[in-house]
């Protein structure tokens, strides 16, 4: 099986924002980056099929230059080669013109499966997967946990709300956004890092890919949220705290 | 001149046949001797190069080989009885080694001692005084390995041990008899015949056996890499650590085939003595074994029949067996670089294991916890960031940074720096210093944090850090060497003891604290005396019986507190057990580690149970509260 | 173009509570320009969602019944609204963002040439639609440009349901073309994920009790408020360690890691080994007697006080509440 996984470089999870002058972006220079999480998970997944039934791992990631340490981390891991599709300013624009330029970067490729992380950690718009299946017209199915292939295609455990799962059934060609927490992630090694210095890593400069077309959406400015988590402390007896907290675990929380 | 009486007794006039007997017996035995030692000569020799050995540093060597081999300062110190009696038997050897060549010289009609001349006399009596001391320390030996039996010399009984005790008795016997005979007493034809056979069948049991260990644990100590745990740094990049035969190097081949078994390191280890699988004494054998079945420069893995993967990972990396070896045998590298092999060639699959991995490849510390915690804290602390105007780096470490308890003791040193008005700052974009990683044998996450951190420190200009966790000042000051030169660091205890008489003292003194040395403190960087000077400002100071440098750990170490469940009993627990019999009203701790083991061990307890108070809060508790409006006075 | 269409999504036969907090936002959206809003059901048999949509406050109630929409397919969700839309031709159209809309909206969009604003928290004037980046940690305000619909959907909890008046609307028949052959891919049954082993991890709602329960015989106090809640119950490691509680409901360094929805902690002062296990957790409550207990760093909402009042009287109130 041939396999293409489309990763996002994002700021590292805790990493600590400050918003540029500008106040359209985050200042870059301050915060480090990693594989965006649900990405990882897309990677071990097409690790495992490739382990199983064997075939080719390719990664694709779009962004500037830093992207290349993400994308040497995935072939580390054990990807065998990489395509990275090269552009400074790529997050300015939207989740269309983004996947179309994934779309032109896979169509050549002409692979079995291409798998994607449900959402990025930074803009968590978790649509690149499901629009990438439009533009290369192949079925798709998001949310998914679990992959097996099948005679006629694949198998995947799909995740519902509240606890329910789904499985469907899908055939190749196809287009799988996959969610945390399916699989375990491997860790990457010295040895895989090692080895990544021989594999391929072919550059494609965004612009050859074809010319953006103006943003349909665009993000106009970025703020801090007003609220921040803090204790609050419920106080009174304790029937009194009880009461406020039924009360708090009702309207604030939502569980109940 | 009472001792003119007893004069040496040679043999005269060997006959051919005899000669041509000695000579062909002498052939027959170096030849069995050589027939073994040049086998492991080979193995050792064929071994790769270490890499980064070099041999500079002669004083320190010639120091380690006159205290630890020469004055046998290791097997004294550590086990004074059977040390004594087995330095009776080294210093015998030593002193016997120009009377046996005259032995076998006589042999041949060519002695170059006479017994009856001055220094032949004189060296003939000095070499008497200590076969004297030889025979009655290798009767000791064998009193003790026979019918006393410590269990740290195995279950089962070596009779090969015992063979050996009665040749070396029978040598030094045979010796001391001929002062009692006359030259031409058929009697001394005997004896110097029986010495004789006596020393050709020891000669070649010596390869054969783990008497190995007296040709080559010399060459073991005197070549040692020194420091303490140093780990080697890759060679190139086919180098992964320990994996394979091809790995073994010359030092960790020589080191195990110098094991003598005497199981000091297992009798200290807290894997060993809480009933893990892990024996350090059986991983160094593992190897031996290796080499004898395998041999080096083969690409069988090291571990799986002969070490398990399991037990080198139960590894606190205390230290206990490196510091106690009396061979010279460098544990921790070894032990580490099996870690190595298995995890930077992704061989060591643990949920636990990959999860701080994963988190240390992407986060900033080996909790997981979001780095605005951290911020948060310091914010509440009201902590300067470090600006290049301050004195000090206040390194937080991940524990002081994050875990609840381990920011008490890091508000206490603050509050305790600002009584004594050092200058320090935070930094806020400080990352774990990959102690863990480091231990557990991840190159290339500790290679990241490392360098990440270094970077960081140089662009905000630290002069001078301080920190709480003896952790991160061993890996800032040693490891990350491997990667830049990171500015002098030291450990609150160290500072604190500077400034022992400024800090406040305790009005009642009679509280009494015991207190557990850290082995990253102690062991690690031979701090002993400072947290306990420091900690005899607020009461009085007592040690637990395993103390100093013969502390048990208390089962953090060596990444193992981000592991999961341990097998057999917690680590922690039984060190907590023979802290709180001291009786003593507090446990004073000088790591934020040890503290966090404890305060789980002893939160299990149904008993009342003894404070547990690092050494900078048990300074801080005394200070005049309300003159320093410190964070604390601040919280509502 | 104009008008704003709000697709509604069933659940149990009846509009989902996150389809009324879409509409609610489709009106709010329609205040700043008077246009007007339709709600959209489809499915195979929607009587009941329409009538029940009939009955708000909406412009139309556009009803597409399709054989093959009995059960949700991308393709055929996707089919349906296409037409619809280009039909309409609608300013905007607005969905509840959930694990349905996020599988087929943006391949719809994409479809209709167009981006779709995902997982809107406010909209303002303009309009701007307001989104959570780097979760949580920021937020960014959106607007969409071009001649064509703009598609968004708003998060669950955005928008208050009850905000939809009554009123009656006419019920419109959409018959959209779709092609059995068109359907790529073949939904199973759902399922729920296997009772059979303790899977803390997945837990939506956890109940922690720590040594503060002193005694195992004190242990009902805590099961009585799990039940109440339909929680799990998990525990620190003591409580493991004394054997009141099975070890695979330790959570901690050394048990399991969890990130419940809520996570509940009595009776546990928070050491380090218990906090990296639950800090994940959304929201965490906090039940303690020691105000200085590290549990309350992390927490939410705390109480100081007695658990043994404390528990029984939320257990009390929890029942009342339902």
């Amino acid at each position: 099986m041939k396999i293409i996984v489309a990763i996002k470089q994002v700021p590292e999870r805790d990493a600590q924002v400050r918003i540029d002058s500008a106040g359209k972006w985050i200042e870059e220079a301050d915060v480090q980056f990693a594989m965006n999480e649900s990405d990882a998970y897309a990677l071990e997944e097409a690790l495992q099929l490739k382990e199983k039934h064997g075939g080719e791992v390719i990664v694709l990631s779009a962004g500037p230059e830093r992207v290349g340490t993400t994308i040497r981390e995935a072939l580390a891991k054990g990807a065998d080669r990489a395509i990275h599709i090269d552009g400074d300013k790529l997050h300015e624009l939207d989740a269309l013109a983004v996947a179309r330029l994934l779309a032109a970067a896979i169509k050549p490729e002409s692979p079995d499966l291409v798998l994607t992380g449900l959402q990025s950690d930074d803009l968590g718009l978790g649509q690149t997967g499901v629009i990438l299946a439009e533009l290369l017209g192949h079925p798709h199915a998001s949310l998914i946990l679990t992959v097996e292939k099948t005679d006629s295609g694949l198998n995947v455990k799909r995740e519902l709300e509240n606890g329910w799962f789904q499985t469907i059934e899908l055939p190749l060609p196809a287009v799988l956004t996959i969610q945390s927490g399916g699989n375990k992630l491997r860790y990457a090694t010295l040895m895989g890092i090692k080895r990544a210095k021989t594999k391929e890593l072919r550059r494609v400069a965004a612009s050859e890919l074809g010319a953006p077309a103006t943003p349909l959406a665009v993000l106009e400015s970025i703020a801090l949220p007003q609220k921040q988590r803090s204790t609050q402390v419920l106080p009174g007896t304790a029937k009194e705290a009880a009461a406020a907290l039924v009360e708090k675990l009702k309207f604030e929380v939502r569980i109940l | 001149m009472l001792l003119l009486t007893f004069t040496l007794a040679e043999p005269e006039n060997f006959a051919v046949w005899e000669k041509l007997l000695l000579a062909g017996l002498i052939i027959a035995s170096a030849a069995l001797f050589w027939r073994r030692f040049g086998v492991v000569l080979d193995r050792i020799l064929k071994s790769k190069n270490d890499p980064g050995f070099h041999l500079g540093n002669l004083g320190r060597r010639v120091w380690d080989f006159v205290s630890e081999v020469m004055l046998q300062s290791k097997v004294i110190r550590q086990r004074p009885l059977p040390g004594l009696a087995h330095a009776l038997v080294f210093w015998g050897f030593c002193a016997f080694a120009l009377v046996t060549v005259n032995h076998i010289a006589a042999g041949f009609g060519l002695p170059y001692l006479s017994p009856t001349g001055a220094f032949g006399r004189f060296y003939f009596y000095f070499a008497a005084i200590f076969a004297l001391a030889c025979a009655i320390g290798i009767l000791s030996l064998f009193i003790r390995r026979f019918f006393v039996r410590p269990r740290w010399l195995g279950a089962k009984l070596s009779w090969e041990s015992g063979f050996i005790a009665f040749l070396i008795f029978a040598l030094m016997a045979t010796y001391l008899a001929a002062f009692f005979t006359t030259n031409h007493a058929p009697a001394t034809r005997v004896l110097w015949w029986a010495h004789t056979l006596c020393l050709l069948v020891f000669l070649p049991i010596i390869p054969h056996t783990k008497h190995l260990h007296l040709v080559l644990s010399p060459a073991t100590v005197f070549l040692s890499r020194g420091g303490f745990s140093s780990i080697p740094p890759l060679d190139g990049d086919e180098d992964f650590g320990l994996v394979a035969g091809q790995d073994l190097t010359k030092l960790v081949s020589l080191q195990a085939y110098s094991c003598v078994e005497c199981g000091r390191c297992s009798e200290h280890c807290p894997a060993t003595n809480t009933g893990k699988i892990l024996n350090p004494k059986e991983i160094i054998l593992g190897v031996r074994a290796y080499l004898n079945d395998i041999g080096p420069r083969t690409e069988e893995p090291l571990l799986g029949k002969y070490n398990s993967q399991e037990a080198v990972f139960q590894c606190t990396t205390c230290g206990a067996c490196e510091f106690q070896c009396p061979v010279g045998i460098e544990h921790l590298p070894i032990m580490i670089g099996l870690r190595r092999g298995a995890v930077n060639t992704g061989a060591w699959e643990d949920d636990y294991g990959t999860k701080l991995f994963n988190q240390l490849e992407r986060g900033s510390n080996a909790l997981g916890i979001p780095a605005a915690e951290r911020d948060k804290f310091i914010q509440k602390e009201q902590f300067p960031t470090f600006d290049g105007t301050q004195e000090y780096c206040l390194w937080l470490g991940c524990m002081g940074g994050y875990d609840p308890k381990g920011r008490e003791i890091v508000a206490a040193f603050a509050r305790v720096m600002k009584h004594l008005g050092s200058s320090f700052g935070v930094l806020r974009k400080e990352k774990c210093t990959g102690d863990p990683v480091r231990r557990l044998g991840n190159d290339l996450v500790f290679q990241q944090l490392a360098e990440s951190n270094l970077e960081m420190l140089a662009q905000s200009k630290v002069g001078k850090i301080v920190t709480i966790c003896p952790h991160c000042v061993r890996t800032i000051q040693e490891d990350w060497k491997a990667y830049g030169t990171p500015p002098p660091i030291e450990h609150h205890s160290e500072f604190l003891a500077r400034f022992a008489d400024q800090l406040p003292r305790s009005d009642q003194n009679q509280e009494k604290i015991v207190f557990h040395d850290p082995c990253y403190l102690g062991r690690y960087r031979n701090v002993y005396d400072e947290p306990r000077a420091v900690a005899a400002t607020a009461g009085k100071v007592i040690d637990p019986p395993r103390a100093r440098e013969r502390s048990f750990c208390c089962g953090a170490g060596g990444g193992l507190v981000f592991l999961g469940e341990e097998t057999g009993e917690r680590v922690s627990h039984a060190r907590a057990q023979e802290l709180v019999a001291t009786g003593a009203s507090t446990i004073g701790t000088a790591c934020p580690f040890c503290n966090s083991m404890f305060r789980d061990a002893l939160g299990a307890s149904n008993q009342p149970v003894p404070q547990l108070l690092d050494i900078a809060q048990l300074v801080a508790r005394s200070l005049p509260a309300a003159s320093e409006p410190g964070p604390e006075s601040l919280k509502k | 173009m104009s008008g704003i269409l709000v697709v509604l999504e069933e659940r149990d036969g009846r509009v989902s509570r996150a389809s009324w907090e879409a509409l609610a936002a489709g009106r709010h959206l329609a205040g700043n320009s008077n246009q007007p809003v339709s709600t959209v059901v489809l499915g195979a048999n929607t009587e009941a969602t329409a009538a029940d949509t009939a009955a708000k406050s909406v412009a139309r109630v556009i009803r597409i019944a399709h054989p093959l929409l009995e059960r949700y397919t991308p393709d055929a969700y996707t089919a349906a609204l296409q037409q619809l839309i280009q039909s309409e031709s609608p300013a905007h159209v607005v969905f509840p963002h959930t694990y349905q809309v996020r599988d087929f909206a943006p391949a719809l969009a994409a479809r209709l040439g167009q981006v779709f604003i995902s997982d809107v928290v406010a909209i303002g004037d303009g309009p701007v639609f307001t989104r959570q980046l780097m979760q949580g940690r920021l937020t960014g305000n959106y607007r969409h440009q071009g001649n064509g619909p703009c598609l968004v959907s708003v998060q669950a909890g955005a928008f208050r349901a009850d905000a939809v008046p009554a009123g009656t609307a006419e019920i419109l028949p959409f018959d959209p073309q779709i092609d059995d052959a068109a359907i790529r891919t073949r939904p199973g049954e759902p399922f729920r994920g296997s009772a059979q082993t303790l899977d803390l991890g997945s837990a939506q709602l956890i109940v922690a009790v720590g040594r503060g329960i002193k005694e195992a015989e004190n242990l009902p106090l805590v099961q009585d408020l799990a039940g109440a809640l339909g929680a799990e119950i998990a525990a620190s490691r003591p409580i493991c360690d004394n054997g009141w509680l099975p070890m695979e409901r330790q959570v901690g360094s050394s048990g399991q890691t969890v990130a419940p929805k809520l996570y509940l902690a009595v009776g546990i002062s928070g050491a380090i080994q218990h906090l990296v296990g639950m800090k994940g957790s959304q929201c965490i409550v906090a039940i303690n007697k020691d105000p200085e207990a590290p549990i309350f760093e992390v927490a939410d909402y705390a109480i100081v006080g007695d658990l043994f009042e404390v528990v029984p009287a939320i257990t009390e109130a929890l029942k009342a509440a339902k």
